[in-house]
């Protein structure tokens, strides 16, 4: 009767192998879910086409490597194959522009990493699960109209 | 001179008139030929409408038409021109009035009327006064739009405005029908379930007491006879808990409820122990065992190695089960690999007794046997194969049979995995029962008189130190006073359950002691609930003493190295891994990948800041520093220096106080080398095998 769920992709890109491992940790608790993780946008980008359910990204992609594109562009890129696919940016800075930058660029949500982060990044899903669900509710009964 | 000067004077006089003249002339025959252009223009513009278009004289009489009138009214133009204009409506008199109207108002909008044409069509009449140059009112410009399409289509609007509600409430009908079945269909499913539930309670806390008390009678000094009396009770035991767990899988499988777990294994010892379990098997009724395995399967996997166990233990003994000489072959083959996944085929071979090709499709469904003689031959419920199958495609799997009556079947599934970094290597083997786990102090929690008498024989077997509580309020009593090494705690208990008294000794007693949940009833929620307060595993009775065993060896092994390193952490001036230790639920394999990690970035971006400092490249430094943030709180470094870095994030990225970021640089970099130090310190007594 009930058919089994289909779990939820995530992508993690952070080019912090610590804080990614941590996140990584943190997430395999979760047995509903599937991580995939990148240290770069460009290998991000170039999986796109496995239709992440939620991309978590970090805004500060290039202190590693310098060439390397950083969040913001990762974030376009990804909007201009799929403007649907929610975004959510990390950085470990707290500043008004990073957020107004994300949010202009399309991302859904803008979260600082601190201990809390994974809480936070948590219950952001639950939230771009919900507003699916009722954007998927709202366009079934706008057809039938 | 003078006359010279008129002469001249008159000369230039007349040129100057006879050129205005000359130009006056042109002006005049261009203006009349553009008029009439115009005028051509005009007229071409009124022909083009398609609404019929009159003049009308002050009495009411048409004066010009253009061809829509002709058109409409079906009357020649000659005919038309100098008739009464009203005789053309179904209502003559208010045409009438309209007309009155504009010469009143000088104008009329929209009024609807009905021509006496073949068909009566509906117009809107349109009408306005002209005028001459002095402002006399010469007639009237009407133009009666026909709006008879107009109507069509406003007609087919509403009707299909009025199909579409009404397709609107069939299917609102529709889904109510449908929710309302699948709401008595899903209460259905639960209640089966809590039917499963309630029942696999029922039996198996007896069958917990018969067959463990077998095992221990067993071990008593007995004669011939006796011993091969509780053999057998043993064996119908055993063969009882084995239905009752595939009705269990079974259920759980139809309800969904089947999670599976994504953990790295190593795929080749895997297998390997799981054919082992086989060996005395296959030697008592000599048959060969041939094993298959392609070495080109990456060595770890991410997958279900449980559930794989499952499958492959439900098809091998099958083999063997409908296999009396000959050979049973086990197959791995890698069949595809991509940069993240491989698919892999397994296929269990033997020359058994075959399956009819007429049964061939319906081996994979519930209490299928391939003829009804067969369990009386062979024993078995017909549940395996259906687990098998449900197992398989619940993980996006396929399994085939071929067989041929007295030669033999072939069962394959494939199977997809992740690929894993080969770092991770978290082994989850079956352990090994030989592991030298000794002094263990063990605290079971069990109300039920006889499985309190159970556990004391099992744990005396083990040779492990236990004491009894009867519920949850003496076991914490228990635990204020004297330190054990592990808990068994039953969930079910009067004065105080298993769930209350865990979550008082990981919330109020804050301790992190390895607690096994011991339960009789796994379909529920319970898991779930184990997991929610802080159990670390759970065992389901009746209880395998092998499982026991491993359960509590694996749990202290997990355990044993963090509290080890628990007295260190004490004397370390700047990390604290409580944080850590938190995050990763002591698992020291995790926390050993994390402190790698750690140890493995931390050095470079330090020196990439010292450098980009000196270079004065605030942009590299303000990245170096950026990253390294989230590891203060990861690796339990104190606050103050967290902000310290921070600050030189901040002055970085706003190039201010740059005179201040030397020396906080230098601060850091000592706080990390030292940091570094004391966690190469710690990884060497995670490190350390216990």
């Amino acid at each position: 009767m009930m058919t089994n769920e289909k779990k939820i992709l995530l992508f993690l890109v952070d080019d912090d192998e610590l804080f990614l491992k941590s996140l990584i940790i943190d997430f395999a608790d979760n047995t509903e879910s599937v991580v995939q993780t990148f240290l770069t946008g460009e290998q991000c980008v170039e999986n796109i086409s496995q239709n992440p359910d939620v991309v978590i990204l970090d805004y500060n992609l290039n202190s590693v490597d310098k060439n390397a594109i950083n969040g913001l562009e990762t974030l376009d890129r990804i909007k201009a194959i799929n403007p649907l696919t929610p975004v959510i940016m990390l950085s470990s800075q707290d500043k008004i522009e990073v957020a107004v930058n994300c949010m202009k660029h399309q991302a859904f949500d803008y979260i600082v990493k601190s201990e809390t982060a994974f809480v936070r990044l948590q219950k952001t899903i639950t939230t771009i699960f919900h507003y699916q669900e009722i954007e998927k509710a709202l366009s079934w009964y706008m057809e039938k109209m | 001179m003078t006359n010279d000067r008129r002469r001249m004077n008159n000369i230039r006089q007349s040129i100057s008139q006879s050129n205005y003249h000359r130009h006056h002339k042109i002006n005049t025959m261009e203006t009349i030929s553009s008029r009439r252009q115009e005028s051509r223009y005009t007229r071409s513009l009124i022909e083009a409408s398609r609404d019929p278009l009159f003049t009308i004289n002050p009495e009411g009489k048409i004066t010009d038409i253009n061809n829509a009138s002709v058109n409409i009214t079906e009357v020649t133009r000659e005919n038309l021109i100098g008739t009464d204009f009203f005789e053309y409506f179904t209502e003559p008199e208010k045409a009438r009035e309209i007309y009155k109207q504009v010469f009143a108002e000088g104008f009329v909008a929209d009024y609807p009327l009905t021509i006496r044409d073949g068909k009566l069509t509906e117009v809107l009449f349109n009408g306005s006064v002209y005028k001459d140059e002095f402002g006399k009112v010469l007639g009237v410009v009407v133009v009666a739009r026909d709006i008879t399409d107009h109507r069509i289509v406003e007609k087919e609007l509403m009707k299909a405005k009025k199909r579409a509600e009404s397709a609107t409430r069939i299917a609102e009908k529709a889904k109510n029908k449908a929710e309302f079945a699948t709401q008595i269909a899903e209460e259905a499913v639960k209640s089966k379930q809590q039917f499963l539930s309630n029942m696999s309670h029922e039996i198996r806390t007896p069958m917990n007491a018969i067959i463990g008390f077998t095992k221990v009678l067993l071990k008593t000094d007995l004669n011939a006879k006796q011993k091969e009396y509780l053999n057998a009770i043993k064996i119908s035991g055993d063969a009882l808990t084995v239905l009752i767990n595939d009705i269990l899988d079974l259920a759980k499988v139809d309800a969904g409820k089947m999670i599976f777990e994504q953990v790295p294994f190593k795929m080749a010892a895997s297998i390997l122990a799981m054919i082992h379990l086989f060996e005395t098997k296959i030697q008592e009724k000599n048959l060969l065992l041939k094993k298959e395995y392609d070495n080109n399967i990456p060595n770890v996997l991410v997958g279900d190695p449980v559930r794989l166990h499952q499958i492959i233990l439900n098809l091998v003994s099958n083999a063997v089960k409908f296999t009396i000489k000959g050979e049973i072959t086990v197959s791995v083959r890698l069949l595809n690999e991509d940069k993240d996944s491989v698919t892999i085929e397994f296929s269990v071979t033997d020359t058994g007794i075959g399956i009819p090709g007429d049964r061939l499709e319906h081996i994979f469904e519930n209490f299928q046997q391939a003829s009804s003689e067969t369990a009386r031959l062979y024993g078995g419920t017909g549940l395996g194969l259906a687990i098998a199958k449900q197992l398989i495609e619940s993980q996006g799997g396929t399994i085939t049979a071929k067989s041929k009556l007295g030669a033999g079947s072939t069962f394959s599934f494939i199977l997809p995995f992740q690929k894993t970094d080969a770092e991770v290597e978290l082994i989850t083997e079956t352990k090994e029962l030989n592991a030298v786990v000794e002094n263990i102090k063990v605290l079971v929690v069990e109300d039920i008189r006889l499985n309190q008498l159970l556990m004391k024989t099992l744990l005396d077997d083990f040779r492990f130190e236990h004491e009894i509580a009867a519920d949850g309020k003496i076991a914490i009593e228990k635990l204020q006073n004297k330190s054990y090494d592990i808990i068994l705690m039953d969930l079910h208990m009067p004065v105080m359950d298993g769930f209350e008294a865990t979550e008082y000794i990981r919330n109020k007693m804050h301790s992190q002691i390895p607690i096994i949940a011991l339960t009789a009833d796994v379909t529920t929620a319970d898991l779930e609930k184990c997991k929610s307060v802080g159990m670390n595993d759970y065992i389901s009775k009746p209880l395998d003493e092998r499982i026991l065993f491993s359960k509590i060896a694996d749990l202290l092994k997990k355990s044993m190295p963090v509290q080890d390193i628990c007295l260190p952490a004490d004397r370390s001036e700047y990390v604290d891994l409580t944080y850590l230790k938190k995050r990763t639920k002591a698992n020291p394999e995790l926390m050993r990948e994390m402190i790698l990690l750690y140890l493995k970035q931390t050095p470079s971006l330090i020196s990439q800041m010292k450098q980009a400092t000196y270079d004065k490249d605030w942009d590299s430094v303000y990245s170096a520093v950026h990253k390294m943030i989230p590891s203060f709180s990861i690796m339990g470094i104190h606050k103050d220096f967290e902000d310290m870095a921070k600050k030189v994030q901040e002055y970085s990225s706003t190039q201010k106080h740059l005179d201040e970021v030397q020396e906080l640089v230098l601060k850091l970099d000592n706080v990390c080398s030292k940091a570094c130090e004391e966690l190469e310190e710690k990884l060497k007594l995670i490190k350390r095998p216990k």
